[in-house]
């Protein structure tokens, strides 16, 4: 079996491209020593496993993660490099390849985003940049799949060496001690020995440890030093990595000019003019904010609640009645009967009708993401986050939390300094996730009828707010960042985003919100109903007398000061950890009412006050054990983990105290 | 002079990046922006917010004690 490795520049189509090349991932686990999760997938053909590289600039790494790709170079057997790459990014995206050809293993060019390249004027002689390289380079558009089958046919066949070994004259200094570091190096290693150190000279840190088994430390920085100086008296006061980048840039300069012919003047003037207003001076952040709050107007008023109500009034009207008439036919138990009812149907419907919601907010989260806003989010954001000792980037990570905090988390990923890393997951969790709005919705739409939109987003600001008073208090303490923290993004050109590419990411988004309907919420829901049917006396017992309430009595004591110390209380924030929409089906069941009819109950049982405090509860006080699972691979420690969920929960618990005994004292009920 | 002591839309010819911070330094290089590399600014925040700056056909976002750093010479 053909093992391939997927590399390329971050935004370059990489996943795209591997999800059409594998249709779906084989096995996902982690690299050795990061935490970055590794994707493989089989190819579609079945004659091959695709291994999914972090996107990077340079296989110089400048953090932990980016380290994955020299460590799997160093370490890892494979037959062939698939290097995707940036069309209209090309001379950025050329760094990275000449790095990997000088590598020597076989590698083939899946050149993307040839489109754009052509509408920004530049066209690319195929032919010629194949024939200066000395690989295989074929065009695709990894969005729409075309060109994909061609790219698939070229892997398959290039099993030899490049046409040539690509090499660069990097001038007598260094090509004089390249020489010297390679005699020094024994033979028979696995990397090509020019290319190890050429990357030591590059200041590759995971190159230099490799070396570092072969030869003394010393002499290899003692052979730096020299060499650094030789190539500084040379070209006047450079930095050796800088002289190799240079050499390089020269070299790509040559063969652009060779392969690429610019038709007409590259100018992002519809950039330009989206930029002079979503990120003017003064409106940016106002803009932001206006856009997100038409953003929940949209999911929870215009849009989601009339779909959401017709969903509704489906499942707790006609399809309760026909399985009920279809069980009472087929003269199901009683048992039986309200397990399916009682338990599955008002469990997973309950969740089921938030869909609408959650399929809007990730529609416009994919939006976001696909039309090159986020970045600029990130940018108008920089300086608050600065403020809280983050940076922008901080930002994206919580946006994305707003759809889903395990992404969310994820997405930390492109922060470069370790520290500001760690808070920005700890902090994700804060934001409120598309599953904890079915417990809103169902609150806010029985205590706040006429204001629901605004509580929801109320509760939306505090997530932020409580995030942005614990990052500062987190980063000048316990997570201060040593050397400061870092910020450089890259803007895109915007680019209107198609109704294709927005669909498939809303739904791959989505999805696994169905998914934890059908398993999670499907079993919660039956477990949940056992245990409100059977008590310490038996099955059928009266709702008071069952096993969830011996269980929710117990910690309810706990909640008495926040407002909501009741049993049924207790037994659903035990219950919501599993996932927060639980919460909603575990009242559906407790209160044993159909959805419809749960608003109702509620009203009788809770003050608008102690709605609110619990609402504000729900959002803050522990992440979601998908969450946790989430977070404890990619910090890798089980002491954060641990605290994220402690830290959490102190704080929901303080500020629900604050709004509920607050609530009280300014006479509110 | 530095990157912030030009007019935003001149083109300058960077001269010296050795007092930045390296990590942002070591970003900067792999996107291709280094000695001899020409950029121009396209943008700036308020309240010494963010530079947008433009270098070989990309915009890249980077603080403004960073472009402090960045030393250039009319291009």
């Amino acid at each position: 079996m053909m093992q391939i490795a997927l590399a390329g520049n971050p935004n370059t189509g990489k996943s795209s491209l591997f999800n059409i090349l594998t249709g779906s991932y084989e096995y996902v686990g982690n690299w050795t020593g990061v935490t970055i999760e590794k994707k493989v997938g089989l190819l579609k053909n079945k004659q091959g496993y695709l291994i999914d590289l972090p996107g990077i600039y340079s296989v110089n790494p400048l953090s932990k993660d980016e380290g994955v790709t020299a460590n799997f170079l160093l370490n890892e057997s494979f037959n062939l490099i698939l290097n995707v790459v940036d069309a209209s990014q090309l001379e950025r995206n050329l760094n990275l390849s000449i790095q990997l050809l000088e590598f020597g293993k076989p590698m083939v060019i899946g050149l993307n985003m040839v489109d754009v390249a052509n509408q920004q004027g530049m066209s690319i002689d195929i032919n010629k940049l194949s024939g200066l390289l000395g690989v295989p380079v074929s065009p695709v558009v990894a969005r729409t799949g075309k060109g994909v089958d061609e790219l698939l046919h070229r892997v398959m066949g290039e099993d030899s060496g490049p046409a040539f070994p690509f090499k660069i004259d990097y001038g007598y200094k260094i090509e004089d001690a390249i020489d010297v570091l390679s005699r020094k190096l024994p033979e028979g290693l696995k990397a090509n020995r020019r290319w190890l150190a050429i990357q030591f000279f590059e200041g590759n840190e995971v190159v230099a440890s490799y070396l570092k088994k072969y030869v003394e430390e010393s002499w290899l920085q003692d052979l730096y030093r020299k060499t650094e100086q030789g190539v500084s008296q040379q070209t006047g006061s450079q930095l050796l990595p800088q002289a190799i980048r240079q050499r390089r840039a020269e070299v790509i300069e040559g063969i652009l000019g060779q392969a690429v012919t610019q038709t007409k003047d590259n100018n992002q003037t519809f950039s330009d003019r989206i930029d002079r207003i979503v990120t003017n001076r003064f409106l940016g952040i106002p803009i932001f904010l206006a856009f997100m709050y038409v953003t929940f107007k949209l999911t929870f008023e215009w849009l989601g609640n009339p779909l959401s109500g017709l969903l509704d009034s489906f499942i707790s009207g006609p399809l309760t009645d026909w399985v009920t008439a279809f069980l009472n036919q087929v003269h199901a138990t009683e048992f039986i009967r309200a397990c399916i009812v009682d338990g599955i149907i008002a469990g997973v419907g309950g969740v089921l009708v938030f869909v609408p919601q959650i399929f809007i907010l990730f529609f416009i989260i994919s939006f976001i993401e696909d039309s090159g806003y986020m970045a600029r989010i990130a940018t108008v954001m920089d300086k608050v986050m600065e403020g809280i000792g983050l940076n922008g980037k901080a930002f994206i990570p919580m946006i994305i939390g707003f759809g889903c905090n395990v992404p969310g988390v994820m997405a930390a990923r492109s922060i470069e300094r370790p520290n500001e890393r760690l808070l920005t997951i700890l902090l994700t969790p804060l934001m409120s996730c598309s599953a904890r709005l079915p417990v809103y919705v169902l609150f806010a739409g029985a205590f706040f009828t006429s204001n629901q939109g605004l509580v929801i987003f109320s509760l939306y600001l505090l997530g932020i707010v409580v995030a942005l008073l614990i990052a500062k208090l987190f980063s000048s303490t316990i997570l201060k960042q040593e050397g400061g923290s870092m910020f450089v993004v890259e803007l895109p050109p915007y680019r209107i985003p198609q109704w294709q590419t927005l669909a498939r990411s809303t739904w791959e988004k989505g999805k696994g919100f169905l998914r934890k309907a059908g398993t999670f919420i499907f079993g919660g829901s039956i477990l949940i109903w056992l245990l409100s049917y059977t008590g310490p006396g038996g099955v059928n017992v009266p709702m008071n007398d069952s096993f969830l309430a011996v269980i929710g009595g117990v910690i309810a004591p706990l909640f008495h000061p926040l407002g909501f110390g009741t049993w049924q209380a207790g037994a659903s924030l035990i219950t919501g950890f599993a996932a927060k929409e639980v919460i909603v089906s575990t009242m559906a069941i407790i209160y044993s009412v159909p959805d419809s009819g749960l608003s109702g109950v509620l009203m009788g049982q809770y003050t608008a006050l102690q709605a609110y405090s619990f609402m504000a509860f729900i959002l803050l006080y522990i992440p979601c054990l998908a969450t946790v699972g989430v977070i404890r691979k990619e910090t890798n420690s089980s002491k954060w983990t641990w605290f994220s969920m402690g830290y959490a929960f102190l704080t929901a618990y303080i500020i629900s105290i604050i709004i509920y005994q607050g609530g009280k004292l300014i006479g509110l009920v | 002079m530095n990157l912030t002591q030009i007019s935003i839309g001149d083109k300058v010819r960077i001269t010296n990046l050795s007092s930045m911070n390296q990590l942002v330094r070591r970003r900067l290089i792999d996107l291709g922006i280094m000695e001899g590399t020409v950029i121009q600014i396209k943008k700036t925040l308020p309240f010494g917010g963010p530079y947008t700056i433009e270098a070989c056909g990309q915009r890249i976002a980077i603080r403004k004690k960073e472009a402090e750093q960045i030393w250039v010479e009319a291009a």
